[in-house]
């Protein structure tokens, strides 16, 4: 089909978000767009989530934190805050969505907001609890603690 | 604004990653639900000092029997600074909106709780804060959340009815589950809330915290009795 004149395209803003979850979590792409289309459409219903019209154009995750690129009908920036705000686990697994920024263009986005993730570095002698070392997964200030199964999310300082 | 959340070992962060995503995320601070078991060796200052945001002590009691919950509420009342309490049905909320001592009555339609105008204007009259608890919707889905949302609605228009005081909150039990002012703006709007309802009612936990730290703070001598500004040091 041919491309449409330039002034009648739709307008997009460009939601810049940040992914964080437990360290073991996988999040896929294809996954996390399910999940943000499974928001959408449960808060917004089906003309609203259509209106929103939210499309993950950009996507990185590994080790339990990641960033995206979520686009939206310029207009609709505040539904699709409320549609990502309710994204709380990805095929199980819990995740956090914040927002970070709001451009008018694919690369303002990523200059302005993207790329801050920090490295993460296990390390196998995290003190916490009084219950001996533990393993655990830091980032930063940051660290998810493996207790006994479950995770823990602490600081660094939370280890005394 | 700050928001009101469980840590570690009812939820699953500490309060000091809490307090940390919650400074990423633009609030000023947060009012710790379980202070009391939540940081056993860390005191508030340190926290606080690492997160770069307030941390405020406090507590949720849950009342399930009447009989037993003023001397807790009573006892409970001077260890932290800002004391919610849950109740577990219509007739433990109506107790909880009659006690002077406590500022929010927690989650009111959560579990078998429900609230009508009685309670309302109790809360109102007693200055008990009442929450609209955003946790369901933004975490569950299906008939538990169009439950959250029946719920919402009915406290939304009592609240409005009888201008009776509010609190807001996610309820975070994990650093996971934070949420930004700004989101949560946009989903109350979603929900037929104003920007500035959300927002007073994020704003409200900021008031309580300074309240009560002026209340408990050495300028009061005896409950109503603060030292002027003419009193010098004998």
């Amino acid at each position: 089909m041919k491309h449409l004149p330039k002034h009648l395209r739709p307008r997009w803003r460009y939601l810049a978000v940040e992914l964080e979850a437990w360290p073991d979590a996988g999040v896929r792409r294809g996954e996390f767009q399910r999940a943000v289309w499974f928001a959408a459409a449960n808060l917004l219903g089906d003309p609203g989530s259509a209106d929103a019209d939210l499309r993950v154009v950009e996507y990185s995750f590994r080790d339990g934190a990641g960033e995206a690129l979520v686009r939206a009908r310029r207009g609709e920036v505040d539904r699709a805050r409320a549609a990502l705000a309710c994204v709380s686990e990805v095929r199980g697994d819990p995740v956090r969505v914040a927002v970070r920024g709001v451009s008018g263009t694919m690369r303002a986005a990523e200059e302005n907001y993207l790329g801050e993730t920090a490295e993460p570095s296990r390390e196998d002698d995290v003190a916490f609890g009084g219950g001996g070392e533990r393993s655990g997964v830091a980032r930063g200030e940051r660290v998810d603690v493996d207790d006994a199964g479950s995770w823990v999310g602490a600081t660094r300082r939370d280890h005394g | 604004m700050y928001e009101a959340v469980h840590a570690h070992p009812e939820g699953e962060s500490t309060a000091a990653r809490l307090a940390v995503t919650a400074a990423s995320d633009g609030y000023d601070g947060v009012v710790v639900r379980n202070w009391r078991d939540a940081e056993p060796e860390r005191d508030r200052d340190s926290v606080s000092d690492e997160a770069g945001v307030d941390v405020v002590t406090g507590a949720e009691l849950s009342v399930t029997d009447r009989s037993q919950a003023s001397g807790r509420i009573r006892s409970v009342r001077g260890e932290v600074t800002v004391l919610a309490a849950r109740a577990d049905s219509p007739d433990t909320n109506r107790f909880v909106a009659e006690s002077e001592r406590v500022d929010v009555l927690a989650s009111p339609m959560a579990g078998g709780g429900d609230v009508n105008h009685v309670v309302v204007k109790a809360a109102r009259d007693h200055g008990v804060r009442l929450e609209f608890d955003l946790s369901r919707v933004l975490r569950e889905s299906g008939g538990d959340r169009v439950q959250a949302l029946r719920g919402l609605r009915k406290l939304r228009e009592l609240v409005e009815h009888y201008d009776a005081p509010f609190v807001v909150s996610a309820r975070p039990a994990s650093h996971l589950h934070v949420r930004a002012p700004r989101e949560l703006v946009a989903v109350g709007e979603e929900l037929g809330f104003t920007e500035s309802q959300i927002r007073a009612g994020l704003g409200e936990w900021t008031h309580l915290a300074a309240r009560n730290r002026r209340l408990r703070s050495e300028d009061f001598i005896a409950p109503g009795v603060e030292r002027g500004r003419y009193e010098e040091d004998a």
